[in-house]
């Protein structure tokens, strides 16, 4: 019976830990992202993963009892919860952003098919080393980053703005 | 927790301290972020995560306190914090709009 009870805890352990640690690469990204929108991302990550865990492993320490079943609603709530929140946090977001421009672009619904085939090409052509270059190019995700993306070599920053003016 | 096995009881403590303090450690990171978040948008996810680091808090005091009656309490503080950052939202966006609103009209007196 010892074993069992020793065992129990043990996975348990194992699972708080593992939302602990889901825990510490949320705030790692809230910090190091740039701009709401990507912060987001690393947010949401640990309203749904973290808590999870975190709860299964306290649930399997518990056992099987009315309490258990309340922590586990308490995942199923937030398994609902967390994207309507987000995603009205992203419209506001959206809404009320003085200088758009500065931190995402908006493409328009119409010419997206050819802009993804634009992105293709380019990315096809540069093949894998440059991949990441482009895309974060073409994503401009933030001032900071944009400054320190390295521009490939053949140019192909200018030929994107030149197709796109 | 885990009475009547030698060792146990004291391991589970040790656990649930450990954790507790990890936590509020992260909280207080969380607490710094919505201070500085330059937007609301920023200081909302703050909260939003403030709030799933306390729920986690209060399941791990039902099982270290075993007082079953917490697990109610987390699962309201859950639909509260949803809440919250429902109104704060809709209410800011409001306000936004709103002015938004008033400037327009503003500008076209002003241009008459």
């Amino acid at each position: 019976m010892a074993v069992i009870e020793w065992l129990q805890f043990l996975i348990g352990a194992v699972f708080l830990i593992l939302g602990l640690g889901i825990f510490t690469v949320e705030m790692i990204g809230v910090y190091r992202f740039h701009y709401v929108l990507n912060r987001m991302h690393a947010a949401a990550m640990g309203d749904t993963l973290g808590i999870g865990f975190c709860l299964v492993g306290l649930i399997i320490m518990n056992g099987a009892n009315l309490t258990s079943l309340k922590l586990f609603l308490v995942v199923c709530f937030l398994w609902f919860s967390s994207p309507t929140s987000s995603h009205l946090i992203a419209r506001l977001e959206v809404t009320t952003d003085p200088e758009p421009e500065k931190h995402y672009r908006k493409v328009p619904l119409d010419t997206l098919e050819e802009e993804l085939s634009k992105r293709e090409e380019v990315s096809g052509a540069e093949k894998s080393d440059e991949l990441y270059g482009t895309e974060a190019e073409c994503v401009r995700m933030d001032g900071a980053v944009t400054d320190d993306v390295k521009t490939p070599a053949n140019g192909t920053r200018t030929d994107i703005q030149g197709a796109e003016a | 927790m885990g009475e009547g096995v030698p060792g146990l009881s004291q391991a589970y403590t040790w656990l649930f301290t450990a954790a507790l303090i990890f936590l509020a450690v992260l909280l207080i990171l969380c607490l710094i972020r919505a201070i500085i978040g330059p937007r609301v948008a920023d200081r909302l996810v703050a909260v939003n995560m403030m709030g799933t680091i306390v729920m986690v808090i209060i399941a791990i005091l039902t099982l270290m306190l075993q007082e079953g009656y917490l697990a109610d309490i987390c699962l309201i503080y859950a639909m509260i914090s949803f809440l919250a950052v429902i109104v704060l939202t809709k209410v800011y966006m409001g306000v936004f709009l709103e002015r938004k609103n008033q400037e327009g009209e503003d500008e076209k007196h002003g241009g008459n």
